[in-house]
């Protein structure tokens, strides 16, 4: 079996993210950049499916240049090969655009599964995946909580409010992973030294055979036509206790609709 | 050829892993420790559990003692790497995060134990190994600290058993360990020089006496040797070697106790900074007053100064270089680290004001176990010994 994951390098979770002054997209060299934590999840799936099932593992990406560290990481949690599709038009690539570059890549490679995260921590748009395998024209499983793959088919139990569903699929397909589905391993020192040694495609806008009309900031569908920095916290309000404290609070709380 | 001081991309790349590690598995734990250690009773066990998870988890995730061959059940890890991760477990500042790699504390796997023969590993290298048990290493006695070689304990061999007789003390994890490694005297008149034995015992031979409670938070027991009785085959390496083969492994063990001052020196500084520049007095942030940032300057100074000892160490090590030529560095780079890492400690208490000494505070239990060791694993007096003997003194 052939599995492809597609990986995202997001700024660290921790970091104050900002948008850039230029053209008003994500700052992504103000701060370490990080493995998308979904994404982790759907790089452990992909493992334990090609270990139980037999098979391959290429991790996928879509990003700068910096974002080779998270190929190397997911090669080095053991995933077989990478492809990094990295390039200047790509910059400002809307969800649309992502999407469209990302089905190219895996269709020309035929691939039997192509697992997704969920969501990405900067964007959270959460379309990708869907996106990708409609561009595909396979079926798509999403939000996983569980996958089971037989022979030719994937089922899934599908995370909802209320429980889940079970939903199955004939293969190829495309999932999407939450992270109820498992606990993602960490990159062992042994995982490290071998991932030296595996291989990496760098793929251009032209490598890929995309069109670059389709891509990048001039060709999305949506413009941040202007930011503001989040205000700073408002001083709070103090009660002051002249033995009707309790009282002063539940009518603050009823006021502020909290109660 | 230039020299070369940086650090390999592998190995950064394992400190992010080992840095997510600490943050999504052991920071929890360590908030339920918190809460348990500090609470009303102060109950010195209240970790114990904790930290036996922290050990497997750890090894199951593939930080735990990290230095031995894979075939011992480790991953060849490199001393340097070894000591970058005991330094980032320090600098996290979480108490549970130290055994996270197992040393310098003695209850991981000794590299000592390689030295058993082969068909005693599954017994008493892997378990440790791979975290489920713990070990100790019994060398100090009652009459015999600093002097280590006048130790009292005796191991007679009869038939095919070597009978062990004498009291330790002061052994750290004593009470929980399921086996130790014991020096004793196998030749009175050889001593250090052919005469003393390193002998693996396991638990049901020996006897723990009273916990010796002290101001860290590691607690060593006494330890009763009443005709203790182990196979022929339980000794390490060769009969009468047991010093030279524990001096072997002790320069990777100083680049370790190094990297573990080192991180609790980096850990203080970092919160005392903090601290300073968020705590006001007299209308400025602390931070602002010289008499404050100077001592904190002066720490990062130490701390630079710290590293690169550790890590020169570790590379001279990791480059097969004559342990015995290595000595002398190993015992600067152990008295170094910890007396400095304590007076950054000291300085880091002292910004802290008040909180500084407060049990909840961040740098009181540091300082602590700071102060145990300057006395343990060689007094730095006894480190002063061996560097003046390398000035031929
Ligand atoms: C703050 C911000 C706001 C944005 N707003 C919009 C908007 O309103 N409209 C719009 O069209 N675009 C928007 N974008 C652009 C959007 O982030 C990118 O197009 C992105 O690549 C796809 O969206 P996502 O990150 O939300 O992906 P999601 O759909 O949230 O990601 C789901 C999964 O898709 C996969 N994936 C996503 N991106 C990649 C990639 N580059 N390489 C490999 N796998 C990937 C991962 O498996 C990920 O877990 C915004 C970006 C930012 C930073
Ligand atoms: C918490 C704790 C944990 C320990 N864990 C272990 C363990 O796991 N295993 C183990 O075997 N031991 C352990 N020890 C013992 C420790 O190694 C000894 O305490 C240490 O070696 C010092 O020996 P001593 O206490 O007998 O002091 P002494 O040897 O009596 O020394 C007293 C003082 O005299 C100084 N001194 C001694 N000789 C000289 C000299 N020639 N010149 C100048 N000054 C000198 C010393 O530096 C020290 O300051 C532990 C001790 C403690 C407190």
């Amino acid at each position: 079996m052939k599995i492809a994951v597609c990986v995202k390098q997001v700024p660290d979770t921790w970091a104050e993210k900002k948008l850039r002054d230029d053209d008003s997209t994500l700052d992504r060299e103000a701060a370490d950049g990080v493995m998308n934590e979904l994404d982790e999840y759907a790089v452990e799936e992909a493992l334990r499916l090609a270990e139980a099932n037999g098979g391959e593992v290429v991790v996928v990406t879509m990003g700068p240049e910096r974002a080779a560290e998270t190929v190397r990481k997911a090669l080095s949690m053991g995933a077989d090969a990478g492809v990094h599709l990295v390039d200047d038009s790509l910059h400002g690539s809307d969800a649309l655009a992502t999407s469209y570059a990302l089905a190219e890549v895996l269709a020309a490679r035929n691939f039997d599964l192509v697992i997704f995260g969920s969501e990405s921590t900067d964007a959270r748009m959460s379309v990708v995946p869907a996106m990708v395998a409609e561009r595909l024209g396979l079926p798509q499983v999403t939000f996983a909580q569980k996958v089971d793959v037989d022979g030719s088919k994937v089922a899934i139990q599908r995370q909802t409010e209320y429980g889940y569903d079970d939903v199955e699929a004939e293969l190829p397909a495309v999932v999407s992973v939450v992270e109820k589905i498992n606990e993602p391993r960490y990159p062992s020192f042994k995982g490290i030294m071998a991932a030296k040694k595996k291989p990496v495609e760098t793929l251009t806008v032209a490598d890929a055979g995309l069109d670059a009309a389709k891509l990048g900031a001039t060709a999305a569908w949506t413009k941040v036509a202007s930011f503001a920095a989040r205000p700073p916290k408002a001083a709070g309000t103090v009660v002051t206790d002249e033995g009707d404290g309790g009282a002063k609070i539940a009518t603050y709380l009823t006021e502020q609709k909290f109660v | 050829m230039s020299m070369d001081f940086s650090i390999p991309a592998e190995l950064t790349e394992l400190r992010g892993a080992f840095a997510d590690f600490l943050e999504r598995e052991v920071r929890p734990l360590e908030q339920e420790y918190t809460r348990e250690y500090w609470g009303p009773s102060l109950d010195p066990e209240a970790a114990t559990p904790l930290i036996s998870q922290v050990r497997r988890r750890s090894a199951d995730a593939g930080f735990y003692a990290p230095y031995l061959p894979e075939a011992a059940g480790g991953h060849g890890l490199s001393v340097l790497g070894t000591t970058l991760l005991v330094e980032d477990a320090a600098a996290s500042g979480m108490r549970l995060a130290m055994v996270a790699v197992a040393p310098p504390n003695p209850a991981g796997p000794s590299t000592l134990l390689l030295k058993l023969p082969a068909h005693l590993w599954s017994t008493y290298v892997l378990p440790v190994a791979t975290g489920h048990q713990t070990m100790c290493f019994a060398l100090s006695e009652p009459e015999a600290g600093s002097d280590a070689q006048s130790i009292r304990t005796q191991a007679v061999l009869d038939g095919d058993e070597w009978v062990i007789n004498g009291t330790k003390h002061y052994i750290t994890n004593g009470a929980d360990a399921n086996f130790a490694i014991v020096f004793a005297v196998t030749d009175a008149q050889k001593r250090a020089a052919g005469g003393i034995t390193a002998f693996v015992v396991p638990r049901e031979q020996y006897r723990v006496g009273q916990i010796q409670y002290n101001m860290s938070d590691s607690h060593p027991a006494e330890l009763f040797f009443d005709n203790a009785r182990v196979p022929a085959d339980h000794v390490i390496g060769e009969v009468g070697m047991g010093f030279l083969e524990a001096m072997s492994f002790l320069n990777a063990g100083r680049a370790y106790i190094g990297a573990q001052a080192l991180g609790l020196a980096e850990f203080c500084l970092t919160s005392a900074a903090e601290h300073t520049r968020s705590r006001t007095a007299f209308g400025k942030p602390l931070a602002k007053f010289q008499g404050v940032s100077f001592p904190l300057a002066r720490s990062k100074v130490d701390i630079e100064a710290m590293r690169w000892l550790v890590y020169h160490l570790a590379w001279r090590v990791d480059t097969h270089q004559d342990a015995l030529a290595i000595m002398g560095d190993a015992s600067i780079t152990k008295y170094a680290t910890t007396e400095w890492a304590y007076e950054v400690a000291d300085r880091a208490l002292q910004a802290y004001g008040g909180m500084g000494l407060m049990r909840e505070g961040p740098i009181e239990r540091v300082l602590r176990h700071l102060r145990m060791l300057r006395v343990v694993e060689g007094a730095s007096e006894v480190q002063l010994l061996v560097i003046a003997r390398t000035l031929g003194l």
